[in-house]
């Protein structure tokens, strides 16, 4: 079994920012009526979601959140040490997108920055790599950004995905205290074999962008996608979903010596409602203890978990140490849950673009 | 497991369907009701019920709830 721990590092702030626009579910043209689309909100949980115009990025959406962040610490872009970026929906092919947010942020030219491609399992993944960096006590502070702008890798014309999905990015600022004395720990895993249960066939090295893969085609009765257009294999998607992510948990419960009764809050990625309840359940939290933002903003794959903390667990995670349990699951398939507590940090509240 | 008990269960995850209605031959996504959701239902239920997941294609190459049940038994050894 992969396990991790680290100690010595804290949350120390966290930020969001989500475009202004909002597109409701019951209004969607996908469905025939009003009837239908309700019974799609009634099971995912999922009301509405936030969309970028096709003229914002990702990286866009993070300059405006890790600005927030900064200013609201008091942290100077000069006093990072080091920056990541997961996100799969990147600026350019190359460079890496982290490379063009150091100039834009003004981070310093030996910060040490780059790219997470993770999906829905990528802030727990990055939570680990960075406070890894940190916790050997030379770099002092770091900014994890997870963002992701999924509107945009996903056809409008899939009604399997347009109610679902949604975009956001957040900031996680991280630092080094040798006087935090609780660690984080960590599980981690992977199935390469359901690498196509979420996937963008077209547009990598294997299958290159040609003019058949930007050819929409309907694929199914009324769902429409390009070769370049992200997949989602819902029921294979929800057969992983339903299992692993329990599994996870209980061996991180497990491992750790977790008494569940001391956890304060459980943060799911934020799936739909119908996968992330069976997920609750399975690790016997309670509704109070486990806080949802999807019904507002939909599934911001990797930026799920932070959002959530932003949007509603405010006071929560600025006031006393609170003991949190996450999982991140999806595209890989890919998962990983942590343990953490976290107390004092300083929330901003989310910020429109 | 046995099929008579699976078809009730099947039966159990559908909202307008009598369950009166479902039998081992029964073409279930022929059914009025029958959607993405429900293919979910189903999915879930065999998991809480046989401890057995079964794949989108699981679903998409079977006809009959027996055609189904068959996958599942088969999953289970």
């Amino acid at each position: 079994m992969s396990q991790l721990t680290i100690n010595n590092v804290r949350i120390a702030g966290m930020s969001a920012c989500v475009p202004s626009t909002v597109e409701d579910n019951r209004t969607l043209p996908i469905y025939k009526d009003e009837n239908d689309a309700l019974k799609v909100i009634a099971s995912t949980g999922i009301e509405r979601h936030h969309k970028v115009d096709e003229n914002t990025t990702a990286s866009d959406l993070t300059v405006k959140a890790v600005e927030a962040l900064l200013d609201k610490m008091g942290w100077a872009a000069q006093d990072i040490d080091c920056f990541a970026y997961v996100c799969t929906s990147r600026d350019y092919i190359a460079p890496q997108t982290a490379c063009i947010l150091q100039d834009r942020l003004k981070l310093r030219n030996d910060c040490c920055v780059f790219d997470l491609p993770f999906g829905c399992s990528g802030w727990v993944y990055g939570m680990s790599i960075v406070s890894s960096l940190l916790s050997h006590g030379s770099f002092k502070r770091a900014i994890l950004v997870a963002a992701e702008t999924n509107t945009r890798n996903r056809n409008p014309r899939d009604t399997a995905v347009r109610p679902l999905f949604g975009d956001a990015a957040t900031a996680t600022a991280l630092e080094f205290d040798p006087d935090h004395s609780r660690p984080m720990n960590f599980m981690y895993g992977v199935d390469g074999s359901g690498f196509d249960a979420v996937w963008a066939p077209y547009g990598g090295i294997r299958n290159p962008v040609t003019p058949e893969a930007l050819e929409e085609k309907e694929v199914s009765p009324g769902v429409y996608r390009r070769g370049v257009d992200m997949i989602v294999n819902g029921m294979d998607v929800f057969g992983f979903a339903i299992k692993q992510p329990p599994r996870s948990l209980k061996e991180l419960i497990s491992t750790f010596n977790i008494d569940v009764e001391t956890v304060d809050l459980l943060l799911l990625h934020q799936a739909n409602k119908f996968i992330d309840e069976k997920i609750r359940k399975a690790v016997k939290m309670p509704t109070e203890k486990t806080p949802y933002c999807l019904e507002e903003y939909g599934n911001v794959t990797s930026a799920s978990i932070p959002l959530t903390m932003v949007t509603r667990c405010h006071e929560q995670l600025s006031g006393e140490e609170k003991h949190c349990v996450a999982c991140g699951f999806g595209v890989g398939l890919a998962w990983a849950s942590m343990e953490f507590y976290a107390g004092g940090v300083t929330m901003v509240d989310v910020i429109d673009y | 497991m046995n099929i008579q008990e699976f078809i009730e269960n099947f039966a159990a995850q559908l909202d307008e369907t009598e369950p009166d209605t479902i039998k081992a031959d029964t073409r279930f996504k022929e059914l009025d009701e029958w959607s993405s959701l429900t293919a979910l239902s189903i999915i879930a239920m065999v998991d809480d019920e046989y401890d057995v997941i079964i794949k989108g294609n699981d679903i998409l190459k079977s006809d009959t709830i027996q055609d189904l049940f068959d996958i599942v038994e088969k999953k289970r050894h």
